[in-house]
């Protein structure tokens, strides 16, 4: 039993990654109607940024002199805003362009799924193959609840992802932009006519979903400190999935959907040998999508004659 | 024995009652039409009897046999064709495409056999080249058999679209607003090639329309329907009469 | 000779076939250029076997390298099975003469089985479109990985070998460049399968599911089972060059047929433009020589940047920057070209002056 509620909780903080990778997914959606292929890659850049920041802000010469706390302090929002401008990027010199001429849908998802390749490969071929290890931004603290040994650091994962899902849910329903936002995924031309531009739309989304990844990534980096040019695109590849499960273009879904898949995986591994992973967790949401084939908060498709 | 009979359809939409208690019944070589106001269900009806819709209560026989539950394409291959109130052509294909495409239902040759290029193959191919030429012939269409759709003119589209119908060699055609967005000379073309197939092929033919001119030239009887439900029925010249019609289509306050 | 002109391109690619075998029959080729040969064959067979999904149905299936996967292990399987001595098989349950004759079962089979697993993928098609079915074939490509790397019998992450043997079987029989010849032959059947079905009105039920799939179903057209077909057919042909591919090298590893071998042939679709038979293939040759020339050309960059000191000397160009290259090429030409080297044309249709000499539509 005991060893049940340990591995929830490993599941729940493996599950706020994909969670937060699977948001960035479900905005880009909702608003353009592409599968962002990229956005792991964002994820890692996000990592390699938070790398540099912090490594870059606890310089040996103590230059700053800069305590941890406060690095991570700092570390945070300009992880977020620097990862923001990667996504942002992306949207301008990549999609738009090929969007503005009329190209098929699919040749801009083939277009993200090039830009995600570059990425990593192109990390890779810069930084070249030595790995690199974030420095502790947070000294680790264990607590023991019932038995059950919950670090400082899990907590701070978990607790993050779920502030992010309710700032977000604020932002998607309340705010001016959340409703331009949930309009466009309605009615493209008709947002123009309420005097929102859809481009700036379209930027917000972009820079909201990859600042949310870049959170994700410091995260990942900290609970996972050696980083890896590759590491954003399987587990992009399955926060896709975990949004697509949760039902593409809702915010709840890629919440659901990626604590969901990471609780399959966990319990797997806990249980089986860890080679079925993969084979047990996809298994399971491809059945889900079978039995709900426009995922668990996705609605059903209409055709209108 | 009717050719179409419809007893009782009800479909709801979650909670929204589109249709209540339709039925409906018509004869071989009879050409009728529905209308009603905007919203009233007409399309819902053509939708469940061409098989697109599941109707919640209710029966569709079509030549004796209960069609509904049978998916499209095999309500198809049973001799009903219908038109879309939007335009749906394939537009990458040429228009000849599109006609020989509507013959699906009776190519009678298999996967093995187009791969193959067997005998059988080249048989149906060639029947269905025919038939797709000679409705093109029909329906004014020969200058235009190599272009692709999307680059005609909206009244040429539409005759596509009736003219691809034709191909399936249905037995009831059902129309679904076929003046829509036409101009006057395109509404009088229209009304002809309507009027020569129904005597050529012994058609049957339903139609959804708003436009009184193409109703009253061409439709033996009307039957109108509002919020789903069957207000009149009856000559054009009676319906046009008819205090409850005009009631649905101006209002309370107008008399 | 008017009837004969329509035939022109076969006689010339026959021609070509028949100087190319002949080549490497007397050694005119060496090793690494026929290697390269017979992999452009195979990357034909998997990209032009994709675009009758991702071009001319217009759906987005995304892990066709599972079902090469497939069709590599089972035409391993096979191969071991009727001409090799293995502990899984026990002895060859055939004679070693015998290979040549019965390879085409061997790569049948292989078309069986992946076409098969297309199945599993084609059923929920019917009732998703675009964004979940890339999902589904996603988790496909995945399931089929690791289900082959979770049998240890077949050798698991090992990965599996032996089919060497059937190759130097069909050589003993008669010395010719049989891989090269079957590779030939796969792409040959590949190409006229898909040019049959498309230019057939049964075939072209696919375009008309890609433009209009309630029109399809409304007019006629089978909707669903023209899916499970155009699935199995393109599953089986990727299961093709699977074992053509397993063949070649001797030796398959699951992982190899991961979602970077399915970006690949998206990579070929996309490049070819969608739906277009003559501009798939170019893209295939392309791409393989383009990754090919690349492995020579990053070094030489590294020495020329080096000796003008253009770079750091801790820093070496290295062979992953091809995979920099090509997306970025690829990039490059979607802003350039946004529907591919043809779009949905055929090369007859750019020069209508080829139609006299062949037509692909």
């Amino acid at each position: 039993m005991e060893f049940f509620l340990q591995q929830c909780v490993n599941a729940l903080q493996w599950g706020s990654f994909y969670a937060l990778i699977a948001l960035g997914y479900t905005l880009v959606y909702g608003v353009l109607r592409l599968i962002n292929f990229a956005h792991g890659d964002v994820f890692m850049v996000g990592a390699y940024l938070a790398f540099f920041v912090s490594t870059g802000l606890l310089a040996p010469e103590g230059m700053f002199g800069f305590s941890r706390e406060i690095v991570l302090i700092l570390t945070i929002p300009l992880t977020m805003i620097l990862t923001s401008m990667v996504g942002v990027t992306l949207e301008r010199v990549a999609y738009r362009p090929l969007m503005r001429k009329g190209a098929h849908r699919l040749y801009v998802v083939i277009t993200a799924l090039m830009c995600g390749l570059i990425l990593e490969n192109g990390n890779l071929a810069l930084l070249g193959a030595s790995r690199r290890t974030l420095p502790t931004l947070l000294d680790k603290t264990v607590y023991n609840i019932g038995g059950i040994a919950v670090t400082n650091l899990k907590l701070l994962v978990v607790f993050t992802a779920v502030l992010v899902f309710f700032a977000l849910y604020f932002i998607v329903t309340r705010t001016r932009m959340g409703m331009a936002m949930r309009a466009v995924s309605w009615d493209r031309f008709a947002l123009p006519l309420m005097g929102i531009p859809l481009e700036q739309v379209v930027v917000f989304t972009f820079a909201l979903g990859s600042s949310i990844a870049g959170l994700g990534g410091l995260l990942f980096a900290m609970s996972y400190p050696v980083l890896d040019p590759y590491m954003g695109a399987m587990t992009g590849w399955k926060a896709f999935i975990a949004a697509v499960v949760g039902g593409i273009g809702d915010v709840r879904g890629a919440f659901v959907g990626g604590f969901l898949l990471a609780f399959v995986e966990i319990m797997v591994a806990a249980f089986l040998p860890s080679t079925f992973r993969d084979l047990f967790a996809f298994s399971v949401l491809l059945f889900i999508l079978w039995q709900r084939p426009t995922g668990i908060f996705g609605k059903p498709l209409t055709t209108k004659i | 024995m009717p050719l179409l009979k419809i007893f009782s359809l009800t479909q709801r939409f979650g909670g929204l009652q589109a249709l209540s208690d339709f039925s409906f019944q018509m004869e071989e070589h009879e050409l009728v039409g529905l209308i009603g106001p905007n919203g009233a269900g007409k399309t819902t009806v053509f939708n469940i009897v061409s098989g697109f819709y599941k109707p919640t209560e209710g029966s569709v026989v079509f030549d004796r046999k209960q069609i509904n539950g049978l998916k499209p394409h095999q309500i198809t291959a049973l001799g009903m064709a219908r038109t879309f109130q939007n335009i749906r052509l394939w537009n990458n294909l040429t228009v000849m495409d599109n006609l020989r495409l509507a013959g699906y239902a009776w190519l009678g040759y298999n996967f093995w056999s187009a791969i193959l290029r067997t005998k059988r193959y080249w048989q149906a191919e060639k029947d269905i080249d025919n038939h797709a030429r000679e409705i093109l012939e029909i329906m004014e269409l020969t200058d235009y058999a190599e272009e692709f759709p999307k680059n005609l003119p909206y009244g040429l589209q539409r005759r596509v679209e009736l003219a691809r119908a034709l191909v399936s060699k249905p037995r009831l055609l059902l129309l679904d607003e076929p003046a829509a967005g036409l101009n006057s000379a395109d509404v009088d073309d229209l009304i002809r090639h309507i009027r020569w197939i129904h005597d050529k092929f012994k058609l049957s033919i339903w139609m959804i329309e708003h436009q009184m001119k193409v109703v009253t030239a061409l439709c033996q009887r009307l039957t109108v329907i509002d919020f789903g439900c069957i207000i009149a029925t009856g000559t054009p010249e009676e319906i046009q009469n008819n205090p409850s019609v005009i009631k649905a289509y101006l209002g309370d306050e107008t008399l | 000779m008017i009837r004969l002109q329509g035939y022109t391109i076969n006689i010339l690619m026959g021609i070509a076939a028949v100087t190319l075998v002949g080549l490497a029959h007397a050694d005119m080729l060496d090793g690494y250029t026929l290697q390269i040969i017979m992999l452009i064959g195979i990357n034909c067979v998997f990209a032009t076997s994709l675009n009758l999904v991702n071009g001319y149905m217009g759906e987005f299936s995304c892990g066709h390298g599972g079902f090469m996967c497939v069709g590599a292990y089972v035409g391993s399987l096979l191969s071991v099975m009727f001409f090799g001595d293995s502990k899984l098989f026990g002895t060859a349950l055939f004679p070693p003469d015998l290979a040549p004759f019965l390879f085409p079962l061997v790569l049948l089979g292989a078309m069986f089985a992946a076409a098969l697993a297309g199945l599993i993928v084609a059923l929920p098609s019917f009732k998703t479109r675009d964004d979940y079915l890339a999902i589904i074939t996603i988790a496909a490509n995945y399931i089929i990985i690791s289900i082959i790397e979770n049998i240890d019998a077949i050798g698991g992450p090992r990965g599996f070998s032996g089919m060497t043997k059937t190759v130097n079987a069909m050589r003993d029989f008669i010395d010719l460049p049989w891989m090269l010849i079957w590779t030939l032959i796969g792409v040959f059947v590949c190409v006229m399968v898909i040019r049959r079905l498309m230019t057939s009105t049964y075939g072209k039920g696919i375009s008309a599911i890609c433009q209009n799939e309630v029109a399809a179903e409304m007019m006629g057209v089978n909707t669903n089972r023209v899916k499970i077909m155009a699935f199995m057919v393109s599953s089986g042909l990727g299961g093709l060059s699977g074992a053509l591919y397993a063949h070649v090298y001797g030796y398959v590893n699951a992982q190899t047929f991961g979602l970077l071998k399915s970006t690949e042939g998206l990579v070929m679709v996309y490049l070819g433009g969608m739906g277009s038979i003559s501009g798939v293939l170019m893209a295939a040759i392309a791409f393989t020589l383009l990754v090919e020339v690349l492995r020579f050309v990053l070094p030489w960059l590294n020495t020329a940047l080096h000796s003008i000191n253009l770079l750091p000397s801790s820093y070496q160009v290295d062979q992953i920057w091809t995979w920099v290259f090509i997306p970025l090429m690829l990039i490059l030409l979607m802003h350039r070209r946004p529907e591919g080297l043809l779009g949905n044309r055929e090369l007859t249709d750019i020069f209508p002056s080829l139609k006299r000499w062949f037509t692909l539509k």
